[in-house]
C-alpha cells in the first residue's frame, strides 16, 4: 500500500508527501490517513492556520479512495468541473483529483 | 520583444506575494507579476484570447485568497513548485545561449510545469496550454517598447529653484511610461516629511494632454503601505468628486523609493492647489468657513460623522506620535545575556522608563516597522497592523551593519543593544533646540499673561498616556495637516496622503489640523521669538475659554488669523462624545503639538508655540479632568505594578 499526496497551493505548493503501509492506520482493507494542522496526523499541514488540528481523512477501502471531513472549521472541498463541492459526508476521490483542507490544495496521485 | 529582466519580475512577485499576505514566493506570484509587465508578452496573449490582464489576476487571486495575518516564518521562502519553474526557466535561458532569464523564458516554464494554480486557472479559463505555449514562442514583440524615452517638461509655474531628484525623475519615467511626454506643473509642499507631491498632466503620443495628476514618491515601505491602506480604509469611502488611487503604486526595485498617482475626478480640469497656498491669500474667516462648509461635510458623511462610542487609554491611539521609548545600539548576541532588560509583552511602559543610557536591553518578539537604510536604523513595534496601538512604544535600533537583510513585517525574535538614548531624552534635547529663556527641568514653565504657571510637558507627557478617555472612533485621515489638502475647482475639498488612514480617534485629524493651522497660518504672523510665541498662546487661551470672538475694530492681524482656528474647535464640539467634555480634545492636542516640536524641518517660532501648546493642554486636561464625564487615574496595568521582567 503507497500513495502520494501532491501539495498543489501555499507554502509547500509542489511538495510530494509519500505515504506507506507504516503510516495511518490499516485495518484488514481499510487504510486511514489523517489529515490536519496536528503533528500527530499522518499528513501534517502546519502552515495553514486555516486548517483544523484534526481536519480530514483519507480513506481507501478495497481499491476507491474516499475523502470524509472531521467536523473542521473550514471545511473540506473536493474539485468538480463545476465548482467546489464542500465535503459533508465520506465522497469517492480519484487519483489525480484536487481537493482543498483549509486554504491548501491537495491531490492524490497513484505512486508509479 | 520584451526583455524585462527576471530581477525586476522577482519585485513584483514579492510585492503580489507580500499584498496578499502570503509571504513566499511561489509560481502564482511569479505569473501575476508577469501580467503586471504592461505591454508585455503574458499580457499581451491574454488579450489575443480575450482577457484583460486584470480579469486573469483576480481570477487567481480568487484561487488562492488573502493569507491570515500571522507569518508562521521568517522572510519570503520560494515554494518547491516555484523552484522547478525557475529551474526549467534558466535551462530555457541557457539553451537558448542566454545566461539571464527573460519574461518568456519564466513564461514557457509555467506553462510547461503545467500543475500550477494559474495553469490552472488558464485552463479553467478555456485556455489551452500547448497552444500557449506555441504562441508564446512565436510572437514578436514591438521592439520600442521597453526602449521608450519618456520626456520630462517642467510648467511655467513650477520652481526651479528646487530641482527634482534623479530618484524622482527615474520614477517619474516609469510611472508615465508609454506616454509621449509629461509636464510637471508644480510642486506641492508635501508637509514635513520626506514625500514629494507634484502635479503632473501626461501628454500622449498623438500630443493630446490627459488630466492632471497628483505624484507622490516617497520611500518604496511608506508608497507600499499607503495604498494598501486606501484599498483597506478609502476606496469605498470616497466622496464621489475627490482624488483616487487608480493604479498600483510604482516600485522599481533599483531604487529605494516609489510612486504613487492620485487621479482626480472632478467636472473641469484645472490642477488643484495645497491648502497651504490657497490659505495665504484666504482671510482666517474664509479659511475656517471652507474648512467648516466644504471640508467637514464633505469628507465627514463617510468619515467623521460615522462616530461609534470608544472608550480607551491615552496611549493607544497617540504613543507613536512620540519619540521612539528607547533607540539601541545593537550589539549580536546569539542568546540572551545576563543582567539585560528584557522587554517583551505585556509591556510596562513605567519600567522601560527607568532604563539609563548604556544599558543592555533584549527586545523579544517585536515587529520590524519601518526600516531606514540610509541611518542604518530599523523601527519595532509591538504589534503588527494599521491601527495606532500596534504602532505604540517604538523601539529603535542602530545596526552597525545589517547582516542579513531585515523585511517591514518580519518578527525579530531576539535582539539586543545598548541604550543609545531615551524618549524623554530626545524629547529634552528638541526643547534645548528651542533655547529656552526658562528652566525646563522644572515641575512649571512661566504662563501666558494673566494666567498660573503652566505644567512642564517635558515631566507630565508621560501620565498623560495612561488616562483614560470618553470618545468616539471612525475612520480618519490620520495626517491632516494643510499640505495633504488640497483645494480643487469650484473650491472643492481633496485629501492626498493616506498613509495613516485607519478606523481611529475622531478628534486626532482635527488635533492635528489645529497644530497644523497654528504653525502655518498663525506662527508666520505672530513671529519666531518666545515673546510672540506666548502672544499666539494667548489667542489659544482664548479658544479654549471658548469666549466670545472680539469683534470689529480692535482686531488685529492675529485675531483675524484666529478665526479659522474658533470654525474648526466648532468642528471639535461637534464631534465630541460628551458635550463639553474638551479633555477628549485636550489629550491629542497635547501629543500632537509635542510631536511636532521635534520637527526639525519646522522653523523655530512654531516649535516654540508647540511646547507650550503642549504644557497648556496638559494645564487644560486638569481643569477638566475633573467632572464625571472623563476620568484620569494613573493606577494602570501599565505602570509598573508586576515584578521585574528579567528572568
Amino acid at each position: 500500500m503507497a500513495v502520494e499526496i501532491m501539495i498543489m497551493s501555499g507554502v509547500d505548493d509542489g511538495l510530494v508527501l509519500r505515504l506507506d503501509d507504516k503510516d495511518g492506520q490499516l485495518v484488514g482493507d481499510d487504510w486511514a490517513l489523517t489529515i490536519g494542522r496536528r503533528e500527530d496526523n499522518d499528513i501534517c499541514l502546519r502552515n495553514d492556520t486555516f486548517i483544523s488540528r484534526d481536519h480530514a481523512i483519507l480513506r481507501k477501502q478495497g481499491d476507491q479512495w474516499f475523502l470524509e471531513d472531521c467536523g473542521s472549521k473550514n471545511g473540506t472541498y473536493i474539485e468538480t468541473p463545476d465548482a467546489d463541492a464542500r465535503v459533508t459526508t465520506p465522497v469517492p476521490i480519484a487519483p489525480g483529483q484536487l481537493f482543498r483542507i483549509g486554504r491548501t490544495w491537495l491531490r492524490l496521485q497513484n505512486t508509479e | 520583444m520584451s526583455n524585462v529582466p527576471l530581477r525586476d519580475i522577482l519585485i513584483h512577485a514579492r510585492q503580489e506575494s507580500s499584498r496578499m499576505r502570503h509571504f513566499y514566493l511561489g509560481v502564482e506570484h511569479l505569473f501575476i507579476a508577469l501580467l503586471e509587465i504592461r505591454s508585455g508578452l503574458t499580457s499581451s496573449l491574454m488579450q489575443d484570447h480575450g482577457l484583460t490582464p486584470d480579469y486573469v489576476i483576480d481570477a487567481v487571486r480568487r484561487r488562492t485568497g488573502k493569507g491570515a495575518r500571522a507569518r508562521l516564518w521568517a522572510g519570503m521562502p520560494n515554494t518547491p513548485r516555484a523552484d522547478v519553474v525557475l529551474g526549467i526557466a534558466h535551462d530555457l535561458a541557457l539553451e537558448a545561449g542566454r545566461d539571464e532569464i527573460t519574461e518568456r523564458d519564466l513564461l514557457l516554464a509555467i506553462l510547461e510545469e503545467r500543475d500550477s494554480i494559474p495553469t490552472r486557472v488558464l485552463v479553467q479559463l478555456g485556455l489551452d496550454l500547448d497552444q500557449l505555449m506555441q504562441e508564446a514562442n512565436r510572437r514578436q514583440l514591438d521592439s520600442g517598447i521597453t526602449t521608450a524615452y519618456l520626456d520630462i517638461v517642467f510648467g511655467p509655474d513650477y520652481d526651479t529653484s528646487a530641482p527634482l531628484s534623479e530618484d524622482a525623475l527615474f520614477i517619474l519615467r516609469r510611472m508615465f511610461h508609454g506616454y509621449n511626454r509629461i509636464r510637471v506643473e508644480r510642486r506641492l509642499n508635501g508637509g514635513y516629511s520626506s514625500a514629494l507631491l507634484v502635479i503632473v498632466t501626461p501628454i500622449t503620443v498623438d500630443n493630446l494632454e490627459e488630466a492632471s495628476v497628483v505624484v507622490k514618491i516617497d520611500r518604496a515601505d511608506a508608497i507600499l503601505d499607503e495604498a494598501k491602506r486606501y484599498e483597506q480604509h478609502v476606496r469605498t469611502t470616497l466622496p464621489p468628486l475627490t482624488a483616487r488611487i487608480e493604479d498600483r503604486p510604482t516600485a522599481p526595485e533599483t531604487s529605494a523609493h516609489a510612486g504613487l498617482k492620485y487621479t482626480f475626478v472632478t467636472d473641469r480640469d484645472s490642477g488643484p492647489r495645497d491648502l497651504r497656498s490657497v490659505a495665504a491669500s484666504w482671510s482666517g474667516e474664509k479659511l475656517g468657513r471652507w474648512l467648516q462648509e466644504q471640508l467637514y461635510p464633505y469628507f465627514g458623511q463617510t468619515w467623521w460623522s460615522q462616530r461609534r462610542p470608544y472608550r480607551f487609554e491615552a496611549w493607544k491611539e497617540y504613543d507613536w506620535l512620540l519619540p521612539p521609548l528607547l533607540t539601541l545600539e545593537m550589539t549580536p548576541v546569539k542568546s540572551l545575556p545576563p543582567g539585560a532588560v528584557v522587554i517583551r509583552e505585556p509591556l510596562r511602559r513605567a519600567r522601560i522608563n527607568q532604563i539609563d543610557y548604556g544599558e543592555l536591553v533584549a527586545v523579544e518578539n517585536f515587529t520590524v516597522h519601518k526600516i531606514y537604510e540610509d541611518r542604518r536604523e530599523i523601527a519595532l513595534t509591538h504589534g503588527r497592523g494599521s491601527s495606532a496601538d500596534k504602532q505604540a512604544y517604538q523601539i529603535n535600533v542602530k545596526m552597525a551593519e545589517m547582516e542579513e537583510p531585515v523585511y517591514r513585517g518580519e518578527t525579530i525574535d531576539l535582539i539586543t543593544g545598548k541604550v543609545y538614548k531615551t524618549r524623554a531624552e530626545t524629547l529634552q534635547l528638541a526643547t534645548r533646540a528651542l533655547s529656552p529663556n526658562f528652566d525646563v527641568t522644572a515641575p512649571t514653565i512661566p504662563g501666558p499673561a494673566g494666567m498660573e504657571r503652566l505644567p512642564n510637558p517635558l515631566l507630565h507627557y508621560d501620565g498623560l498616556l495612561d488616562i483614560t478617555l470618553n470618545g468616539s472612533v471612525s475612520k480618519i485621515h490620520g495626517d491632516l495637516h494643510m499640505g495633504n489638502i488640497l483645494v480643487g475647482p469650484n473650491e472643492n475639498p481633496f485629501l492626498v496622503d493616506f498613509a495613516h488612514t485607519r478606523d481611529g480617534h475622531t478628534l486626532s485629524d482635527w488635533a492635528m489640523l489645529e497644530v497644523s493651522l497654528l504653525s502655518e497660518v498663525i506662527m508666520p504672523i505672530a513671529g519666531e521669538s518666545w515673546a510672540a510665541a506666548y502672544g499666539a498662546l494667548e489667542g489659544v487661551v482664548t479658544l479654549n475659554a471658548r469666549l466670545p470672538r472680539p469683534d470689529g475694530l480692535y482686531r488685529n492681524k492675529l485675531d483675524k488669523a484666529f478665526d479659522a482656528l474658533a470654525c474648526l474647535r466648532e468642528i471639535v464640539a461637534e464631534c465630541l462624545q460628551t458635550p463639553g467634555g474638551w479633555i477628549e480634545y485636550y489629550v491629542p492636542l497635547a501629543f500632537c503639538a509635542l510631536r511636532a516640536m521635534t520637527w526639525e524641518t519646522m522653523p523655530l517660532g512654531p516649535r516654540r508655540l508647540m511646547f507650550l501648546l503642549a504644557a497648556l493642554s496638559i494645564h487644560e486636561t486638569r481643569q477638566t479632568g475633573k467632572p464625571g464625564s472623563s476620568e484620569t487615574h494613573a493606577d494602570h496595568s501599565l505602570s509598573d505594578s508586576g515584578g521585574s521582567p528579567t528572568p
